[in-house]
This record gives structure tokens, sequence and C-alpha cells, in this order.
């Protein structure tokens, strides 16, 4: 048995974080935090428009690095959580392929992206194909996944190279397609850096 | 009265969405970089973005709200920004204030525990997500237009104070 996605997306859909009676959500061995899609993509839209021609690769960067570094931490917390073993686990036989199927499955359910693994190399590289991500909704001009970039970096990282928390940027991720600029899907690329 | 929280989650695209609008999880790890990243890009005016475009969201979310659900009194309203800003995870805000302005505390927060705990303690305040926030509830609450109230954080839990305080003036 493989990991059955449909089946992965359905139990992960139902979960839903809860705060504590200190406003804070601890789960994932992180703080979580629920924010306005509107509110994420105004901000990268603002702040991409706010920084002059010379300057735009480096805003665009923070943004990736802000969802990479959550993405591998965040990541290393999902993949070892008790709902990730209870649903996910038990179908892995390919170890980490497996593993990084129930991740897309996760990215799907949770609402990041729906979005699924069309071809992998192990250790090498990683493509990716999302049909619906919240960033294409942005508004701006050219390439948005900054989230699902970083996020893609980030998982492979942690299924291929050295054991977190020692394998950070050993992966880069590039968009190479976007719904956000016509294209019927978003298309994410994982290669060794 | 309770904040009513209604999540769903449309069949087809997974988007998940509170009361209506769309929501999404990240952690104390995406905020504290992008606070970062606002604080790096100070002369792009990075705060001062990040603070605004909370104000401008939020501040959908409670019209909608209080539109939807009758309410009124500056009390309720307030308590409803409160309870959204806990629901969001960002932590436990106490308001006191008038039309005029007034004084906000955090006992909790999740920007300067999520500092803290990626980076350690800061020698400044950094809560710019905040500091929209509250303009937000303070607008919301009198029925003010966008940006008539500043919010200026004068103490902060991330520099080693037990909570944050924030002074919320009316810009006239």
């Amino acid at each position: 048995m493989t990991v059955m996605r449909d089946t992965v997306v359905k139990a992960l859909a139902k979960v839903q974080v809860q705060s504590d009676e200190n406003g804070l959500i601890p789960e994932y061995e992180v703080l979580v935090n629920l924010l306005p899609v509107s509110l994420l993509n105004t901000f990268s839209e603002r702040i991409m428009a706010a920084a002059p021609p010379e300057r735009k690769a480096e805003v665009e960067a923070g943004l990736v690095r802000a969802a990479y570094e959550c993405g591998y931490h965040t990541g290393c917390g999902i993949i070892t959580s008790e709902i990730f073993s209870d649903v996910v686990m038990p179908m892995v036989t390919e170890d980490e392929k497996d593993i990084l199927r129930g991740a897309y499955a996760a990215f799907t359910a949770w609402g990041w992206a729906k979005s699924g693994i069309v071809q992998l190399k192990e250790a090498e590289k990683m493509t990716i194909r999302a049909f619906d991500y919240y960033e294409a909704d942005s508004g701006g001009q050219g390439l948005r996944g900054f989230m699902l970039r970083g996020l893609s970096q980030a998982f492979f990282d942690l299924a291929y190279a050295e054991p977190y928390p020692d394998g950070m940027d050993t992966y880069i991720c590039h968009q190479t397609k976007g719904l956000e600029v016509g294209d019927s899907y978003g298309e994410f690329v994982v290669v060794k850096k | 009265m309770a904040l009513k929280l209604e999540f769903t989650m449309d069949k087809e695209t997974c988007r998940h969405s509170l009361n209506g609008h769309g929501v999404v999880m990240h952690s104390h790890h995406y905020l504290a970089l992008i606070t970062k990243l606002v604080e790096d890009l100070g002369d792009l005016g990075g705060p001062q973005i990040l603070c605004e475009v909370v104000e401008e969201s939020m501040r959908k979310i409670l019209d909608d709200y209080f539109l939807k659900n009758s309410l009124s009194s500056v009390e309720d309203r307030c308590r409803a920004g409160v309870e959204y800003f806990s629901t969001f995870g960002l932590g436990k805000m106490h308001i006191a204030g008038d039309e005029n302005g007034g004084k906000v505390r955090l006992t909790s927060s999740h920007v300067d525990e999520g500092w803290t705990m990626k980076w350690g303690p800061h020698s400044k305040p950094i809560n710019h997500l905040t500091c929209g926030f509250i303009s937000a509830i303070f607008s919301a609450a009198f029925n003010k237009p966008l940006k008539s109230y500043g919010t200026t954080e004068t103490a902060s839990i991330v520099t080693g104070q037990p909570e944050s305080t924030f002074v919320v003036t009316a810009l006239q």
C-alpha cells in the first residue's frame, strides 16, 4: 500500500486548531496562527510594490524564506505529529516518497495548495503541480507562489537532506508555471542547490 | 457574548474560511520572519505597510461580523475584536479607552513569544501586526474611517517586559 491521497485529505481536513486560554495555538512544536488570506496576499503585493526594481528580488527572497523556515520547522512537527502518525504513517511503504505524498495531501487538506507530486527522482528532483493555491489570487504581476516555493523546498530538505535540523538549504525550489499568469496550473520544481 | 465561529471548507479547493473569510494556518516562524522582513525594509516603509494592511484586512472582517450579528455597542464590538485576536492565535488582548483613544495590553503575544522562541529577546518593540489590529478594532468600534487612529507600542514582551502595552490616539 502507498499513501492514498483522498483518504489522507479527508482525514486531515477535519483537523481544526483552537486557541488556548492565552489566545495562543501551540501545535506541531510551534505556535500556530490562523490569518486571513486577504491579509497575507495584500501584504505580499504591497511590500513588493514598495520595492524599487533593483530590490524586488530581495523582497521576494524574504517572502520565500518566511515560508521556507515555517515549512521546515513546522513540517518536522507535522510529520512527527500524532495525527500524521495515525493517518499517514500506516500507509507508508516507500519511506520518504510516501511521506512527501502525505505532506502534499496535508497541504491540500489545510488549504495551502491543492497540489501533488507529478515527478520524483529521489534526493535529486521533484515536480509539483498545484491546481489551486491562495497566492494565485494576490493580483500581482508575475509568478506569486512564494509560499508553495518555500514549503516545497522545506519538505524536500526534510525528506532527503541531513536529518532535522541540519538539512536546511540543501535544495531550492523554482516556480515554472502559475495560475496567476494564465497557466492551467502552478508548477514548482525542486532541485539541489 | 462569545464570538460566533463558523468554520467552513470548500469541497473543491479545500480552502478554509472563518465566518465567510478565507483563512490559512502558518506558524510563529512565518510571522517572525515577516516581522523581520519589514524591519529590514524600514527604508521602504515596511512596518507601516504591514500595520496598514492588517488594519484594512481586519476592518473588513470586523465590519462584516458586526453587521451580520447586529453588534452596535462599543463594548460588544471591542469584545468581538479581542476574541478575533485570540481566535487567530495572536494572543490575549485587553482594551481600555473611548472614542479619543485608549490603552491596550497584551498579556500574551504570538508575535513577541514567537520572535523570542526563534531568536531570543529583542532591543525594541516589533509588534507592527498588532498595532494594525488595534487600529482596526478602534476604528470599527467607533464607526470611524480607516487610519482614524494611530497605535504605538510603548512596552513589549519581546524586550523582556511582562506585558506589551499600546497607546491608541485619535488622529484628527
